[in-house]
């Protein structure tokens, strides 16, 4: 069932003439994990302030079209109210800290007080949700001590301690180390697999390809391929408009093109490559001693 | 803590009182000692008062180290002036033209006296009280939650902005600007370095505002605290009393002045 | 203009060890990446290299220059530092001051600036956006006017820290390409870096850190093909040479071309 649906959504900012989204047609459903990918400037983090209603609420600009979650209408709807309804996190984690908190778990519990949890139920939820994304032993750390996986980790269970019923992250991982982005991209594997709904923008190909349901990506304002991820990242249309694609893939469209990629598909993963190359190498077993 | 705040963790007594109740103590002595002009008022107050109430806080050390760091070159500053160039008094000896006056060395020793008790009171007050928690308690009071968020963010931030305005000074070194030398190399300096960190603090500030909002926080429903501010009928007491005591005093003080 | 660092340590005044025994030469044009977890120690290397730190012990020789006698101002006549947000040193009108601002300061007149200007915007296509204030462009363009800002100043030795995060493929496509252009002109480039596919593809001699320390230094294949030890730093090999390694080749490859050889072996 439909979650989230986009219908015919089309976005200019204030003060400019061009439309950043142009006829927007999505749907996501519940449980769905649905990446967007496409160049910088193509129009992914309007989407995702699209979804969770800062686009129009936050930025003002001229919206049509219509944006729906769970049944209700972004625009019918206030930006306090729909929050509750669509968690948002993005790039710089250091700029998703409050400020107005000393310790971890006050921090998260900052959203909570916002909307008069009342205190036991508040305590019982931020610990719930530091479970969640492995992060409870900095409860009584400060989020300015924190390393950069550590305040991204912090941020999105600040979110995800609200309970939205869909998660949307922009480029979580973006400015962070490999050991951040191994553990951020972990939280997020977690919640998709507990079932949440998540719309994640982002960059690397290869660890879409391998946990995402859906892959949208996004070309200049418009959604121009909306499928499995296998059959979008791995599609001509991407590779001429200059998308950022996996290496496998890359080189695999050249080696077809030189008659040593034998498989119809091509690959996207380091194991789908090596299966396909297999097929190419004249003895496999005599390599590799 | 990365925070302009010098809070110290401790599990005392003074820690655990309300922060309203503290705050309001410490007014009244900032103010109350300012009814006494002996000159050993202030002196008295810091080692009768203050200080006991920082041996009960556990920070007694911490305080004095703060008190003098912040405090010794204003004292000195104050002893070498007032002792020197006192005008009319009893001298106390004569090297060529310098001569220090009693009267001069008497007043410098009272005020320092109060320079003394008023850092030490309000560093103590600093040392044993977060600063959020006396901004819940003044917003339970009545203060507005918009304000009580920019008091404490900012606190917070301050440290995290002098940090970037380093990498501003350090990226721009490495495009050759002289930041040292005469007034003029300075002032030529002074753009690159200052428009860098407004600029992208502008940037920053609608990312902040974003990542607030997505936590509800023009929330219009009633809001809760995480932190419990413990309070009782006895500190509610002793906050009224503190301050019929302090406004006594003062009276006091203002009516034997004009008797006199 | 040769790098001679010998036995650099440095202590923050926290205390902390950043580096613990550095030795290190780089050669004129040599193309160098740095790659290592956060706290590896990176960053504050790269800064002794134009003296924004100074070694607590050892010393760090920028060809003739020991870099404790002269200011970060006179250092940056030989050493262009490229910082990793573009935000933390755009301040001019429009683009064209702002990449004339490093030349300027290191004294060159009016036509050699302008020279170098033109030069560094060609390089990073920013040519049509000379009149544009940085401000106006995105964050991915704002990026190139801080390369284009440093590459201007023609130092011999340029430094990037983390040039391709937040950047799309296209753009790390035009980074690699300065880089190119770079090298073709004999510059020397050192450049940290998490992206360990941009660092495979476009340096021929890789370092990697750990700790204070380095761990490996040598020809960008020997060291790649480590994957056990990189994994200490958490630091994965290129996907080619992880691709290569399971298909069993016996060289390590570290872009197409190697790799697509390696397969008609």
């Amino acid at each position: 069932m439909a979650i989230v649906e986009l219908k015919n959504v089309t976005y200019k900012y204030p003060l400019t003439d061009t439309p950043v989204l142009k006829n927007i047609n999505a749907q996501v459903n519940e449980g769905e994990f649905v990446a967007v990918i496409g160049p910088n400037g193509a129009g992914k983090s309007t989407l995702c302030y699209t979804v969770a209603g800062f686009v129009p609420h936050f930025f003002k600009g001229e919206i049509t079209g219509a944006v729906e979650v769970a049944g209700s209408e972004s625009s019918k709807s206030n930006l306090h109210e729909w929050v509750l309804n669509v968690g948002l996190a993005f790039q710089n984690p250091f700029n998703q800290i409050s400020g107005a908190k000393y310790t971890v778990f006050e921090e998260i519990a900052f959203g909570l007080e916002n909307i008069g949890v009342p205190r036991e139920e508040m305590i019982q939820r931020v610990n719930d949700a530091m479970k969640l994304t492995g992060i409870s032993e900095l409860a009584d750390r400060s989020p300015y001590s924190l390393s950069g996986g550590q305040q991204q980790r912090v941020a999105l269970t600040s979110i995800l301690v609200m309970r939205p019923k869909v998660l949307v992250l922009d480029e979580p991982t973006s400015q962070m180390d490999p050991i951040g982005t191994r553990e951020v991209f972990g939280v997020i594997r977690a919640l998709a697999e507990k079932g949440m709904t998540v719309i994640l923008a982002e960059h690397k190909v290869e660890w879409i390809a391998n946990f995402a349901d859906r892959v949208v990506a996004l070309h200049e304002g418009e959604i121009i391929a909306d499928g499995k991820p296998s059959d979008v990242l791995t599609s001509d249309l991407l590779a001429e408009k200059g998308f950022g694609l996996s290496r496998y893939t890359s080189v695999a469209r050249k080696a077809k093109a030189m008659g040593m990629w034998q498989k119809e598909r091509l690959p996207v993963t380091l194991d789908e490559a090596v299966e396909g190359f297999t097929l190419t190498l004249p003895s496999p077993k005599g390599r590799g001693e | 803590m990365n925070s302009l705040s010098i809070y110290v963790a401790r599990e005392s007594g003074l820690h655990k009182l309300n922060p309203l109740t503290k705050f309001v103590l410490s007014l009244c002595i900032l103010l109350g000692g300012l009814a006494f002009s002996n000159a050993l008022a202030g002196y008295v107050i810091l080692f009768a008062i203050v200080t006991p109430l920082a041996m009960f806080g556990g920070v007694t050390k911490r305080m004095y180290q703060l008190v003098f760091n912040i405090s010794w070159p204003l004292i000195l500053s104050v002893f070498l002036i007032q002792s020197f160039f006192w005008g009319a008094g009893t001298p106390l000896f004569e090297i060529g033209p310098v001569s220090p006056k009693l009267e001069g060395v008497l007043f410098a020793f009272k005020s320092s006296g109060r320079i003394l008790y008023v850092m030490a009171n309000f560093i103590l007050f600093s040392l044993t009280t977060r600063p959020d928690t006396l901004m819940i308690s003044l917003k339970q009071a009545g203060l507005p939650g918009g304000l009580a968020y920019i008091i404490v963010s900012t606190l917070q931030l301050i440290p995290q902005y002098a940090a970037k305005a380093n990498i501003i000074l350090d990226a721009q070194r490495s495009r050759g600007l002289e930041t040292q030398g005469n007034i003029v190399t300075r002032a030529r300096a002074l753009l690159p370095l200052v428009l860098p960190l407004v600029i992208s603090s502008l940037l920053e500030v609608e990312e902040r505002a974003i990542a607030i909002e997505a936590r509800a926080f023009n929330s219009n429903r009633v809001e809760t605290s995480i932190l419990e501010i413990p309070d009782s009928q006895s500190q509610k007491t002793a906050r009224a009393g503190m301050i019929i005591i302090t406004i006594l005093l003062i009276a006091g003080r203002f009516l034997w002045q004009l008797s006199s | 203009m040769n790098i001679e660092i010998s036995n650099l340590h440095f202590a923050y005044p926290t205390g902390v060890q950043a580096l613990r025994g550095i030795s290190l030469t780089i050669e004129s044009g040599e193309q160098v990446a740095i790659v290592g977890q956060n706290g590896a120690g990176k960053t504050t290397l790269v800064k002794h290299l134009n003296g924004l730190l100074q070694p607590t012990s050892g010393t760090v020789q920028i060809g003739d220059w020991n870099t404790k006698e002269h200011s970060v101002a006179k250092m940056a006549r030989r050493v262009g530092y490229v910082f990793q947000n573009p935000d933390d040193q755009l301040f001019s009108k429009n683009v064209g001051i702002e990449v004339a601002f490093g030349p300027r300061n290191l004294g060159m007149n009016a036509e050699q600036v302008q020279r170098q200007v033109n030069e560094a915007l060609a390089m990073t296509e920013l040519s049509d956006k000379t009149e544009t204030n940085p401000y106006d462009l995105s964050a991915t363009w704002r990026k190139m006017v801080a390369l284009a800002s440093v590459i201007a100043m023609d130092t011999d030795i340029v430094i990037f820290d983390e040039p391709t995060t937040g950047q799309d493929a296209a753009n790390i496509a035009r980074i690699a390409n300065v880089i190119k252009v770079l090298r073709e002109r004999g510059k020397t480039v050192i450049t940290i870096t998490h992206d360990i596919d941009f660092c495979g593809e476009n340096f021929a001699r890789v370092i990697a850190m750990s700790q204070g320390r380095i761990l490996l230094d040598g020809k960008a294949n020997d060291v790649l093909g480590q994957e056990d030890v990189l994994a200490t730093t958490y630091v994965d090999p290129p996907q080619l040479t992880r691709l290569g390694k399971r298909l069993g080749f016996k060289e390590t490859v570290r872009n197409e071309e190697e790799f697509l050889a390696g397969l008609k072996k």
